[in-house]
């Protein structure tokens, strides 16, 4: 209690860089977020053209204005189980760090919730789960309008070298 | 220890200059005593020693002795003055060798390295005009202006050695304009090296920047020395060759343009494309059409002739001259040439023929190859020349011009032509072909670029050419382009490059497996045709193959080879593509053949880098991206599972 209380406190006198604006998404029950910052636009679903020999997550290539740009399956990427795309499903524009540039990636979730604009006060780091899950590509928990929100850093989800199942790391998020 | 003393030169520099100036206000505002200004001389003298400057020290040491001999405030001042003036000569080389400062505004720099390359390679291809007919005024004045404004710039940077080297030369430059000095193979020489010196020193700033690590640049000492020897050795003024005629007409050469950043370009490229696609949409909407309205129609077909033209001019914006490629060969042939003592003339024609910057990037090696082997192996000696009957100078020819939609690049020597016998003795001899085939001269000169026929230097010597020239056709065919060769034996030989215009857009199959749609490149497409009952074969071990026109040609079904659901698995529903790749045939089955289609090329992009048998994507007419296959990837190394 006492070093949460501490934990609070320094906070309070150094923000937390974590703290800004927000995009939330969901994939199945779980909610996510990234920063509102590296998101380029939203677009509704369109077709996506196959790349053979891929990961499975990578879904394919669309057409961004005359741009090809990849697009990943957010559910697949964290070993999530596929569903049916629906009316709500969309592809959220990103600019990933790259190799050498920010390159855009289109990111398929279930459904785009709102902006959350997050103060320091609402993020708290990830609940220790003992030794065996490290999740790099997550900044932190959202705790706000009695939700829980799961911030990812996005260079780290889509380019991160080995990724563990988010789904084994959250319970109950597939 | 007294070795480190000559490598801080810096500091040496630095306290010597305050202490020569400090004395020198001295020696103007009052008469110090002879006394002090020997220890002031002295300490100098010692300074001077050692940071190295041996000039300084001996002056200084010439001041003392004069001091005992009579002491005058006249010759104190006269001797002082003397003094600086050393100093700051031998300063001078000194600083220029220090590292070049790039503690300035890096886009400044970037600007500095664009625009010092353009007026290098003005200068060279001046001087080369120059070096055929002296009497050009004109390109001394545009070399001068050359070396003005590089000089201008780097000064204003502070990148001081390039700036003293484009000084020397413009000075001596200078008296050529004012026909104090004549155009000598010397000067050519001087001048051109003295532009190579400043094209590394280019090189050196744009690595700095680009934070690699800079190449080495040689001290200017040397050059400098021989611009300095031009000054002395030929004094006498030239009578009337370069006549002085300082018109100064040259503004009107300056080209009205703008750099524009290449990224903006593909954006451009990028956006008219989806304007093309959407004004295709609209123009044969249904609902549109169906209006059956005139004057809908006539601005519709309106949007379409703009569009159109919009289109074409963004691709001519890409477009530069083969001109300056040229150029440089015109270079390595004039050096060569004067080295080999194999007087050679280059006959140039075609320079303004434009294509895309990317091909003419990519051309520079493959050219320079093919030329540098025509220098080396195909002109003879003058002796060898004369023995044949052929005139003493040898011709070079540098051709472009466009041809039905493509660029035809011709490089062609009067040299000794390629020994059809021996290439083929050659051959038969690494087993590249079988000795009791009849071949054609064409078939037996497209040897040459097997990579086998290069790798021993002793080939090159025997058929006169091949190093690398395997590497040379790879490099034309990754442009998508043909290479043939023309030769008789002791008359010369011509070397025909044939590529497209640019590497930005491609002609395509568009071809159909199941629910997917593939561009295959037209100029990899041989035929395309239904295969006859029994006409495809299966080995053993599941290989197979079809025999077309009597030739049995390895067969692969792209269903297969990508992992797809194709509409029919019977070989004998689908379509055969017979394809050319590397000097092979292969046969590829599809589905279905739905159009063709001139499609723009897009990379995929790091994610797909691994993705094998894909050579890009592109935009099809209705928005969705299609894959563009990659001959040689899809026969090559994927698994078929």
């Amino acid at each position: 209690m006492a070093a949460a209380l501490v934990a609070e406190e320094s906070t309070k006198t150094k923000p937390d860089e974590r703290s800004g604006k927000y995009l939330a998404f969901h994939l199945g029950a779980e909610e996510f977020a990234i920063r509102v910052l590296t998101v380029r636009e939203i677009m509704g679903l369109q077709e996506i053209t196959v790349v053979p020999q891929t990961p499975e997550y990578l879904k394919g290539v669309i057409n961004l204005r005359g741009r090809v740009i990849p697009v990943v399956d957010l559910r697949l990427r964290f070993g999530m189980a596929q569903v049916e795309y629906t009316q709500r499903t969309c592809i959220i524009v990103a600019q990933v760090q790259g190799e050498s540039d920010k390159i855009p990636m289109g990111i398929v979730v279930d459904g785009v919730s709102e902006v959350l604009n997050l103060a320091s006060a609402d993020i708290e780091d990830t609940p220790d789960f003992g030794v065996s899950l490290p999740t790099p590509f997550i900044l932190g928990m959202a705790k706000i309008k009695g939700k829980v929100n799961i911030l990812l850093d996005i260079d780290r989800v889509l380019t991160g070298q080995e990724l563990r199942s988010v789904a084994a790391a959250i319970p109950g998020a597939v | 220890m007294s070795m480190a003393s000559s490598q801080d030169t810096p500091v040496g520099e630095g306290e010597l200059r305050r202490q020569v100036e400090r004395l020198a206000v001295e020696v103007l505002t009052g008469s110090p005593a002879a006394g002090e200004l020997r220890d002031a001389f002295d300490q100098i003298r010692s300074l001077a020693q050692r940071a190295g400057f041996a000039q300084t020290a001996a002056q200084a040491l010439a001041l003392i002795e004069n001091l005992a001999a009579a002491h005058s405030p006249e010759a104190v001042s006269a001797g002082l003055a003397r003094l600086q003036q050393v100093l700051d000569s031998e300063l001078k080389p000194a600083k220029a060798s220090a590292p070049v400062a790039l503690a300035q505004d890096p886009e400044l720099l970037a600007d500095f390295v664009t625009e010092a390359r353009e007026h290098l390679a003005t200068i060279e291809r001046q001087m080369l005009i120059l070096e055929q007919n002296p009497a050009q005024v004109e390109a001394v004045h545009a070399v001068f202006r050359g070396f003005h404004t590089i000089k201008g710039l780097a000064g204003f940077l502070d990148l001081h050695t390039i700036r003293d080297v484009a000084h020397e030369v413009e000075t001596v430059l200078d008296l050529v304009r004012n026909g104090q000095f004549a155009v000598t193979p010397a000067l050519v020489d001087v001048v051109l090296a003295a532009a190579d010196y400043l094209g590394q020193s280019v090189r050196s700033v744009e690595a700095n920047l680009a934070g690699q690590p800079a190449p080495a640049v040689p001290g200017p000492e040397t050059l400098l020395a021989r611009v300095h020897g031009l000054k002395t050795t030929t004094t006498a003024p030239v009578e009337e060759s370069v006549s002085v005629a300082a018109k100064s007409s040259s503004e009107s050469e300056q080209a009205v343009s703008v750099r524009v950043d290449t990224s903006k370009l593909d954006h451009l490229m990028d956006m008219v494309g989806e304007m093309v696609i959407a004004q295709s949409l609209l123009v044969h909407d249904p609902t549109l059409t169906s209006l059956n309205n005139p004057r809908l129609q006539r601005n519709l077909s309106h949007l379409t002739r703009i569009t159109g033209e919009l289109q074409r001019t963004t691709m001519a914006v890409r477009m530069v001259p083969i001109g300056q490629l040229f150029q440089r060969n015109a270079r390595v042939i004039r050096d060569m040439s004067r080295k080999a003592g194999k007087p050679v003339e280059l006959e140039v024609s075609g320079q303004d023929t434009e294509l895309d910057r990317n091909i003419v990037q990519s051309l520079g090696d493959p050219l320079l190859h093919m030329v540098r082997n025509s220098m080396d192996h195909g002109i003879e000696s003058p002796a060898e020349r004369a023995r044949t009957g052929k005139p003493a100078t040898g011709r070079i020819r540098l051709r472009a011009s466009h041809q039905s939609g493509s660029i035809l690049l011709e490089i062609g020597d009067d040299g000794r032509g390629l020994d059809r016998e021996k290439i083929l003795r050659k051959a038969v001899e690494r087993g590249l072909v079988d000795s009791g085939r009849n071949l054609s001269d064409s078939e037996v000169f497209q040897l040459i670029f097997e990579p086998g026929f290069s790798t021993a230097e002793k080939v090159t010597d025997v058929s006169g050419r091949g190093v690398g020239m395997d590497v040379v056709r790879r490099q034309v065919q990754k442009m998508r382009g043909r290479i043939e060769i023309n030769s008789t034996l002791g008359r010369g030989t011509t070397f025909l490059i044939k590529l497209p215009l640019t590497l930005a857009i491609v002609d395509g199959l568009v071809i159909g497996v199941g629910q997917h749609r593939y561009i295959m490149p037209l100029f990899a497409v041989r035929e395309v045709l239904k295969p006859t009952p029994g006409s495809v074969h299966t080995l053993p071990n599941g290989a197979e193959m079809a025999l077309v026109r009597q030739n049995l040609l390895p067969l692969r079904r792209l269903h297969r080879r990508f992992g797809v659901q194709p509409r029919s698995s019977d070989v004998y529903q689908s379509l055969l593509l017979v394809l050319e790749g590397q000097g092979k045939c292969f046969c590829l089955v599809v589905d279905d053949l739905i159009g063709k289609q001139e499609v723009v090329i897009k990379s995929l992009g790091e994610a797909f880098k691994t993705a094998s048998g894909l050579a890009g994507g592109a935009i099809l007419g209705d928005g969705r991206v299609g894959l563009i296959l990659d001959v040689e990837g899809v026969f090559g190394t994927g698994s078929e599972s």
